[in-house]
This record gives structure tokens, sequence and C-alpha cells, in this order.
């Protein structure tokens, strides 16, 4: 399968949804991604590790642009990003992205906070937008929330809010930025467990994390990065079991 | 073995001496002997002020330069001979008052509690006004009358509320627009219609002057300094320049510099054929000034949030304006009520200012009366502490109502 620039403008071939070629990004004379370049196919589960510092979370936040990239190609579901504000916000709306830290909306309700975007960017009905609303918050298993305030809820809790919120939109990809690393230890699984009802579901899905049974479990590929490069990129059990760099085995040895 | 419930749950009761006002007074007045004695003394001093306060106030002072002054706290030399010649003009903003109750009445529908609070102190205290034993026969028997109703008004537009639908949100809003205009009109007067003959804004004063200052100033510095806020944050540079001169221009210079230069400059910014007066002029500068700070205050709050919520509002795909509307300047303007509150508290007090250019504002009414007439030079005392009172109970219930808006949206607060 190749992934070439056709001449008739469309771009990559259908199963390919993120393609990303030779993306470099700096923070003013600090160069956060190098030539970084991966292709994600629909539906697969994609997990980045690597220490703190390696570009992972600037890698997947490039993808719906809320970074930048100076240069190289990114193109998600067809569309190229570039400085155009239509494509950047045709993308966002078909991209959901979770955060480390929630990023609820603390002056709405759980439920509008879900319908918001919705209402708003689709132009969906309030029924029609609560209808999907509470159907996406019994899928996370919290359909009892609807009416609290964010922060009358755990911080398990509201990431799975922050997930239904996401979903609301009915992206095509998700993107999750360490959606554990800010919760209490016994609140990881709660979240977790949304992730992977997600991933059976057959969403393509980007996932920065540190948890490694979780990815060994569930992704189809991992990459991992150093200094904003990708040093590795294969298969789980590969990646866990044989890992072919240096810097991959000394990775692991520090968090296994 | 009989356990209470405290026990029962795995949690003991409070200590004993905690408990009921006999332990708040052990705990927090007589916890030691120094804390003991100091309480002791302090308690002597504050009896022993509040008995001269007292006897000052009951015995000592004159107060009938209140009385004698009268109407003339709330409308000036509105209707003198001199301001509204062979013509009784005092129901001109009576009029305007029964308006505004019947607002806060229809508020008291709408809003609930604080609304109600609101709305029966103005009833009542206006209504109250009629049996103050000042000369108003000067000022026509249906003066009386019209005080008065300003209860049953209070309590007709609760009813419009309650038994109709009529009313609604967007609606008593607009009301409120057209109340203010109405006010303006009635006080202006209408040249060939018969009992609203023009009556000069030279001669508009007293509280109502200041409330029409304050009122004018308030609703209109909040939106002009949300724009100036978000023109300050923009990316457009020319945009972002014209914010920043503008604020710190006019935060730059004192009030009073600015009201003077108003006479000035104010006409150089309308078309010459502009209906303009000094009070309008007041009222410019009063707005543009208050603004300057509102949108500090609003910036601070902008500032304040949280990066995520703006990336989180354009990773669901809201546009930037949706992200500014939805998002940022709700939480802003809740993180910062107790800093525009204050910023409208301080509006209403500089309102007294422009006694400088010439107006007879409340403060001025009572000042020039005792220069005016030298018998009461002596009751100078009696009449400040009137005016802060006055002020006092206006800028608490500001305070107050912020107090009921703050708690009322804490609601899922941080």
């Amino acid at each position: 399968m190749t992934t070439t620039l056709a001449d008739n403008g469309s771009i990559g071939t259908a199963e390919d949804i993120i393609i990303c070629r030779n993306v470099n990004k700096w923070f003013g004379s600090f160069q956060a991604l190098k030539d970084v370049s991966t292709t994600v196919k629909r539906g697969e589960k994609i997990v980045i590790v690597g220490p703190s510092g390696s570009g992972k979370s600037t890698f997947i936040r490039t993808i719906n642009r809320l970074e930048e990239h100076q240069s190289g190609d990114i193109i998600v579901d067809g569309i190229e990003l570039t400085k155009d504000v239509r494509n950047i916000d045709a993308i966002r709306s078909e991209v959901g992205m979770v955060f480390q830290q929630f990023n609820l909306f603390p002056h709405l309700t759980v439920m509008d906070n879900i319908t918001l975007a919705p209402m708003k960017v689709r132009h969906w009905s309030r029924g029609q937008a609560e209808g999907v609303g509470l159907e996406l918050l019994t899928r996370v298993g919290i359909p009892e929330q609807a009416d609290k305030y964010p922060n009358e809820l755990s911080g398990g809790q509201q990431q799975r809010v922050a997930i239904a919120r996401a979903l609301a939109m009915q992206p095509k990809i998700m993107l999750f930025d360490e959606p554990t690393s800010a919760l209490d230890p016994e609140m990881i699984n709660e979240v977790l467990d949304a992730m992977r009802e997600l991933a059976y579901s057959g969403m393509t899905m980007m996932i920065v994390t540190h948890e490694i049974g979780f990815a060994r479990e569930v992704a189809d590929r991992i990459i991992m990065m150093d200094e904003g490069r990708i040093v590795e990129e294969n298969t789980a059990n590969e990646f866990f079991d044989n890992p072919a760099s240096e810097r991959t085995k000394l990775f692991l040895s520090q968090i296994l | 073995m009989a356990f209470n419930n405290a026990q029962a749950s795995g949690s003991a009761p409070p200590p004993r001496y905690q408990a009921g006002i006999a332990g708040w007074i052990r705990e927090n007045l007589f916890s030691s002997r120094f804390n003991g004695s100091l309480t002791v003394i302090t308690a002597a001093l504050l009896l022993l002020a509040a008995w001269f306060c007292l006897r000052w106030v009951l015995l000592t002072a004159d107060w009938s330069v209140i009385a004698t002054i009268g109407g003339g706290f709330f409308i000036g030399q509105y209707n003198t001979e001199l301001a509204c010649p062979g013509q009784n003009c005092f129901w001109r903003p009576q009029a305007g008052l029964l308006l505004v109750t019947l607002l806060l009445g229809m508020a008291w529908g709408v809003v609930g509690r604080v609304g109600m609070q609101v709305a029966l102190a103005v009833g009542i205290v206006s209504a109250a006004l009629a049996f103050l034993p000042y000369d108003m026969e000067s000022m026509g028997p249906d003066v009386r009358i019209l005080l008065i109703a300003n209860l049953p008004v209070v309590f007709a537009g609760w009813a419009l509320v309650r038994y109709t639908s009529l009313v609604t949100v967007q609606r008593l809003v607009i009301a409120g627009v057209i109340v203010f205009l109405l006010i303006l009109v009635l006080l202006r007067g209408l040249p060939g219609v018969p009992g609203m003959q023009p009556v000069s804004v030279i001669h508009w004063g007293g509280l109502t002057l200041n409330l029409l200052l304050a009122v004018a100033g308030i609703v209109l510095s909040l939106p002009i300094g949300i724009a100036l806020a978000l023109g300050r944050r923009s990316n457009l540079p020319i945009v972002k320049l014209l914010c920043v001169v503008f604020i710190e221009i006019f935060r730059g210079v004192p009030l009073i510099t600015l009201l003077f230069m108003s006479q000035v400059l104010v006409p150089l910014a309308f078309p010459e054929d502009f209906p303009q007066n000094s009070v309008f002029r007041a009222a410019v500068i009063i707005t543009l000034f208050s603004s300057a700070y509102m949108a500090e205050n609003i910036r601070g709050g902008l500032q304040a949030l949280s990066r995520g919520q703006v990336e989180a509002a354009r990773a669901l795909g809201l546009a930037g304006w949706q992200t500014t509307l939805l998002i940022e300047l709700p939480q802003a303007i809740r993180n910062v009520i107790p800093a525009i509150v204050g910023q409208f508290i301080a509006l209403f007090k500089d309102t007294s200012l422009v006694y400088i250019i010439g107006m007879l504002d409340v403060v001025e009414i009572g000042r020039a009366f005792i220069q005016g007439n030298p018998e009461y030079l002596g009751n100078a005392r009696e009449l400040f502490i009137f005016l802060a009172i006055v002020f006092w109970i206006f800028t608490y219930s500001m305070s107050y109502v912020s107090g009921r808006i703050e708690e009322h949206m804490g609601v899922g607060r941080r």
C-alpha cells in the first residue's frame, strides 16, 4: 500500500486516516518535533510512550492543530492541515480530544458540557443533543450525574464526562493526552474501562499514556518518542517483548 | 451497652465547650485571663462610644436642616420657580420613581427573594417619605399621594408577573431601557404638551442626577469594558493598540480633569447639531472613565482562566467567537464580580464629582444650601452625616445584591 499525493488531489488511501510526513515543530529555538512521520489506519489504536519532554503530547496536539507545525504535512481524513481556518474547524469537529486536566467547563452542567458543541457546531436541536448526551453518559457509566456541575464529581467521573463530551461530536478519531495522569490511583481503572470499551467499538485512537498494561492490551502499535523523534514503532507485543532500540530498552527498564 | 448515633457511625460528638452561646463566648472572648481583660476593656470603650453617639444623635444634634432641604435632596432645583415657572413640576420625577418601583416589582416577580428585598425596601422608603414632617404644601397636595402610591405599585408589578405571562426576562430588560428613556423625557419635558413644559438640564439635580449618571454609567460601562478587554487581547495589532491607548488614557487621567475637559472635548466627538448638554457630557465621561477600569477587571478575569478551557472548546470545533462568548466570558465575569461591583460602587460615589462642572448633585445641594443659609452653618455635621448614610445605603445595597448574585452563580464553582 503506497501513500501518495495523486494528481486528482485525493490524498493517501481510503484506509489511512492520519498521515504525518516529516513534521517539524519549534517552540522558539527549541525543536520539539523532528521529522516525525507515521500513518494511522482507520480503526487503529496507537499508543505513544516516551520520557517527559519527548514531544508525545506536542505530537498529538498537532493533529487537531492545538499546536501549529512549521514544516511537513499532516493530513487528517483527506484534509490537509494548513493555515486555512475552514480546514482546521472541519478537522477539529472530526477529531475528539481528551486532556490530562479534563478541561470540563466549570460553569456548565455535565449535560450542558456535552451538548454545547453539538448544538453550536452541528446545529442539533437541544432534544437531539440531550438524547445523545444521555446515551453517552450511560455508555461511560454515569447517567445519573447529568445535572451536576463538574466540580461535584470525582476526577474519574470528570474524565469520563470529558470522554462523553468529545464523543458527542461523533468524531472519527479520538486523541487522548495522558488521560489518567491527573487521577488518584483508584480512579484510573474506571477511565481505562471507558477507553477500552471505546477501543473495542472500533474507534481510531491515538493515546499518550504511561499505563503500560493498558497499552499492551489495547494498542495495535506502540510509538516510542525521545527528544522529538520517533525512535521505535512496533506492534505491542514486539515492542515490549523484543524492543529493537537501546533507548526503548532503557525506557522500559525504567518504567516496568 | 448503648451507643448513640454519632458513635455508631464512627465519629465522636464535638467537645462540649464548643457548643452553645455560652461555649462560644467562653472560647472566643474569655479563653485566657489576658483575652478576658481585653474583652472587658473593649466592651467598656464600645459602650462609651455608643453612649456619646446616641446622646449626640438624639439630644444635641439638630436635624431640622434635613427637613428644610427636604425634597431638594431628591430633585435639586428642579421644582423651583426658576426651573419650572408657574407650574408644579414635582410630579414628573415622582412619576419617574413610580415607573422605577413598577420595574422593581416586576423584577421581584422574576428574580425572587433578592428582587423582593430591593423592591420592598424602595417601595416602603418612598411611601414613608410622604409622612416625614417637611414642608410639602408648596409642592401641591398630590405629592404625598404619588409617594404613597409607590408601595401598591410595587405589588402591582409583582402581580403582573405572578398572574399574567406578559413579563419575561428579555421583556423586563427592554422595559428597563424604556423606563430609563421615559424618565429622561419626563424630566426634560415636551414642548407644547400641557404639564410637560421643558426643564433645562442645568436645573436637574439632587439624588435623581446621581442616580441617572450612575445607572447610565453602570449599564453602559460593562459592555464597553468587555469590548475593550477583548480588544486588548485581540490578535489584530491596530484593534489592540486602540484599546490599550484608550484604557491607559482614561485610567491615567483623574476623573475631575476629564470632567473639566468634557465641556471642551465631548462636543468634538459628536456632530455639531447633535443635541447635547452638560448632563449628557458628564454621563459620557463617567461611562468612558469607568469602562477603562471595567476593561482591566474583565481582562483580569480572562487571564485567570486556564489555557485548557480555550483548548477544550477549540478542540470541540467551536469557533473563536463562540469560545469567547460561551466559555471564556461567562467564567471571567463570574470570577471578577467583586471587582466589577466595586467599580460600580466607585462610579456611583464619583457621580458626586459633577459638582465641579456646576451641577447640583445631592452633596452639592446640601453644601450650597448651607452656604446660602448662614443660619444653618452650625448644622453642617448633621447634613453630611445624613448624606453619608444616604450614600452608604445605596452602596451597601449594591454590595448586598452582588453577594446574593455570587451565591446564586456559585453553584458549580471550581
